[in-house]
């Protein structure tokens, strides 16, 4: 590839970088004509608030071919309530064998939402006996339910619960249940979580599968119990085991503590590689710029891939600003090269070749053994997402920075060492004598 | 500069800063966070002392109430709640008003049940021990075509001796900061380990990488050839660190109160890596090879003896 074409694809790749790291990029592309682009890093639940809760499910009932059927099954009710709320950035996911953790970012009331994760929400018909009151199971329980509503009774002006019965055998067995009861004038009693929660009542055959439960509610408690009823009941009993929950303000510290500390960290190493390296570090200075804006921009990307998404934790924040630091490690040790080829007398072009060469093995081998650590971290970080951010963005930051320290900075520096002003060891910290006049017309 | 010459001096700085932490963790191990060691930990803003904590948490039945005052205006509480575990949100809601009474607001909240922390020590030292083991190969395979009178092993050796060296210090730090300052290490501090390691490694294979080159091209005896390679390449080590560590810096001192000890632990372990790698890594192969060369001539004065 000719340098001038590795130019230009480096410069619409800063071009595409900037625009999309661009902090308010939605504004930009609004003004090209693209509405509702909302793209932003995602950030984890301690930057922006939000609770981390595990379950352990209690398997001991199970046996050990259904467990994992259970688990799923588990995971997708988890899933229905914890999603009432509307929040679209939930995430339910199994943990080990027996676990099941659930995200809720911005979550305000956490301690709601246990108790409405948790609730097994069994709901129960029970038949009682007019005359003596001893109680039967009828038979039809949660299972049976197709979903549940909230509504209002026309006549009484009352809340209720409107029941829709699966079609088919279940609406059957509920309206011969019903018929008998009409009949014998038993009562009907509904049962959730072990409380008497409607009833009990006399009630009409019902045929068509319609049921309205009415009972001492308001509309929000009306609503609550649809909900659940309609998420249907845990296969197994859980157990919060783990709870990690931070407040909007901490997170929002944080952001900005991080962003000030990034700001300072990038700044300081940028002042530093120009005082020491001079024009070499301002070409170090111009990749660095370039691999931050293209760290971002993937990050921000990264959201349209599901499941591949990056989530910025704190520790992942510190991860992103250490390989700040380890970025310029590939340029530190290309460019201290690049003065001892110089010292030794090569031209220019050589040096800088030979820099580059020569420094590769070693920026390879060292990166490696940084990338090793990351995939064991991201391996076992198991139950810990923050330790999982941290390795993430380390990682991708070790491997994006490879890309910019050799590919970025050896292109500028083949394009600047061609202007001869430029061929001064002054320039690049190196205190020697200027090359002679026939060193110079090597070049 | 003659750094090999002095390479005792190097060792002996290296136990003094090694030893008191060996002593420390010997008699006072490590301080767990309840990531570990399982429990309940707040987080409040404002200054809360222990005796306005444990009046709050009267009736609760909590035990092994600590509270630390956490960076900035924070203050982390840290108890343990033999109750159930199902009423342990009802207890920390109760808590949590108890100390809102006392100004005290809270920030954040984490529990962790006995399951979950014992998996997490698991986790974290799988992790230690895979990262050791990948390591050892990758440097051994990476140097496989090392000229005599060297074997890649030895270069692998010595960089776990290095990456030991940097683990054991920070270990031994912490343990002593625990035993003085209660400061608790969590599932976070294992990734500090874990980085210092990569780095280590990063750091002292520059230097290996420069041996292996100058051992091809140069001619001069072993110790000669290891001193110019990390003469070569010291300007490279100690720019590289103090970029490094001026990032971290910046996170140390702007950065947000609750990845503080985490990033002290990257700095702490950084610097020793940056050491480990000039004055112990590179130096104990010439020592290794000094005592294989005297092994040599021993063994072939005794054949010579015989024959």
């Amino acid at each position: 590839m000719s340098l001038r074409v590795k130019l230009a694809i480096i410069a619409l790749l800063a071009a595409m970088s900037a625009v999309l790291a661009y902090p308010r990029e939605d504004q930009l592309f609004a003004a090209i004509g693209l509405k509702d682009t909302v793209m932003k890093v995602r950030q984890g639940l301690d930057l922006q608030g939000g609770a981390q809760l595990v379950f352990q499910a209690d398997l001991n009932g199970v046996e050990a071919a259904q467990r994992s059927s259970a688990i799923q099954s588990l995971i997708a009710v988890i899933n229905k309530r914890a999603n009432f709320g509307g929040t679209s950035e939930i995430v339910v996911q199994q943990q080990g064998s027996d676990k099941v953790s659930v995200s809720l970012p911005g979550v305000k009331d956490v301690d709601e939402a246990i108790s409405r994760i948790g609730k097994t929400a069994n709901l129960t018909f029970v038949e009682i006996n007019a005359a003596d009151g001893t109680q039967t199971p009828t038979g039809i329980d949660g299972k049976d339910i197709d979903s549940a509503t909230a509504d209002y009774d026309p006549q009484k002006l009352q809340p209720v619960v409107r029941l829709k019965l699966k079609s088919g055998d279940a609406t059957k067995r509920f309206g011969e249940m019903t018929t008998k009861l009409s009949q014998t004038g038993n009562l009907l009693l509904a049962v959730l979580d072990d409380q008497p929660t409607f009833g009990p009542a006399r009630t009409e055959a019902i045929n068509d599968g319609i049921a309205i439960l009415s009972g001492n509610m308001d509309i929000a408690e009306a609503r609550k119990i649809a909900e659940e009823i309609t998420a249907g009941a845990l296969p197994v009993p859980v157990t919060l085991v783990e709870q990690r929950s931070v407040g909007p303000t901490l997170g929002q510290e944080s952001v900005s503590r991080s962003l000030v500390a990034g700001l300072i960290g990038l700044i300081t190493v940028a002042l530093f590689m120009i005082a020491y390296y001079r024009l070499a570090g301002v070409l170090a200075v111009l990749a660095l710029t370039f691999y931050t804006t293209l760290t971002l921009a993937i990050y921000k990307l990264s959201g349209f891939v599901p499941g591949y998404t990056i989530v910025l934790t704190l520790a992942g924040i510190a991860g992103f600003i250490l390989s700040i630091g380890m970025a310029v490690d590939a340029n530190i040790l290309t460019f201290e090269r690049l003065k001892e080829e110089l010292r030794a007398g090569k031209s220019f072009r050589m040096a800088t070749e030979t820099a580059f060469d020569r420094s590769w093995t070693s920026i390879r081998d060292s990166n490696v053994s940084t990338l090793i650590t990351c995939v064991i971290l991201f391996v076992t970080s198991g139950s810990t997402p923050i330790i999982r951010g941290f390795a993430v963005t380390l990682g991708l930051g070790v491997l994006i920075s490879m890309f910019t320290a050799i590919v970025v900075t050896r292109s500028l520096m083949r394009v600047v060492i061609r202007a001869p002003w430029a061929r001064n060891p002054k320039f690049y910290g190196l205190k020697i004598a200027q090359p002679t006049k026939a060193e110079e017309a090597q070049v | 500069m003659n750094i090999i010459g002095h390479r005792r001096l190097w060792y002996a700085i290296s136990l003094l800063l090694i030893v008191p932490g060996i002593v420390s963790l010997w008699f006072w191990g490590l301080r767990l966070g309840i990531d570990f060691s399982s429990g309940q930990l707040l987080t409040v803003r404002g200054e809360a002392t222990q005796a306005v904590v444990d009046e709050a948490a009267i009736g609760f039945g909590f035990t092994d109430i600590v509270v630390v005052p956490a960076s900035g205006d924070q203050t982390q509480i840290r108890y343990r709640d033999p109750s159930e575990q199902k009423d342990h949100e009802a207890n920390h809601q109760r808590f949590r008003s108890a100390l809102e009474q006392r100004g005290l607001v809270e920030l954040s909240f984490d529990s962790v049940g006995p399951t979950v922390s014992t998996s997490i020590a698991q986790n974290a030292i799988l992790s230690l021990v895979l990262a050791s083991v990948a390591i050892v190969l990758y440097i051994a395979y990476a140097f496989r075509n090392t000229p005599p009178p060297i074997s890649s092993w030895s270069f692998g050796f010595m960089a776990v001796a290095a990456l030991l060296h940097d683990s054991l210090l920070l270990l031994g730090i912490f343990s002593l900061l625990g035993h003085f300052w209660a400061v608790e290490i969590d599932a976070l501090f294992v990734t500090a380990v874990l980085t210092v390691i990569g780095f280590s490694v990063h750091d002292t294979i520059v230097v290996f990488d420069r041996i292996r080159e100058n051992l091809r091209r140069r001619k001069g005896s072993f110790e000669q050839i290891v001193n110019d390679s990390i003469l070569e390449t010291l300007a490279r080590s100690l720019n590289t660190s103090f970029t490094v560590m001026l990032t971290l810096l910046a996170l140390l001192l702007f950065g947000g109160h609750s990845i503080r000890m985490f990033v002290l632990a990257l700095l702490i372990g950084i610097a020793a890596g940056t050491y480990s790698s000039i004055f112990n890594a590179s130096p104990l192969l010439v020592t290794w090879y000094n005592y294989q060369q005297r092994r040599m001539a021993r063994q072939s004065a005794v054949r010579r003896k015989h024959a």
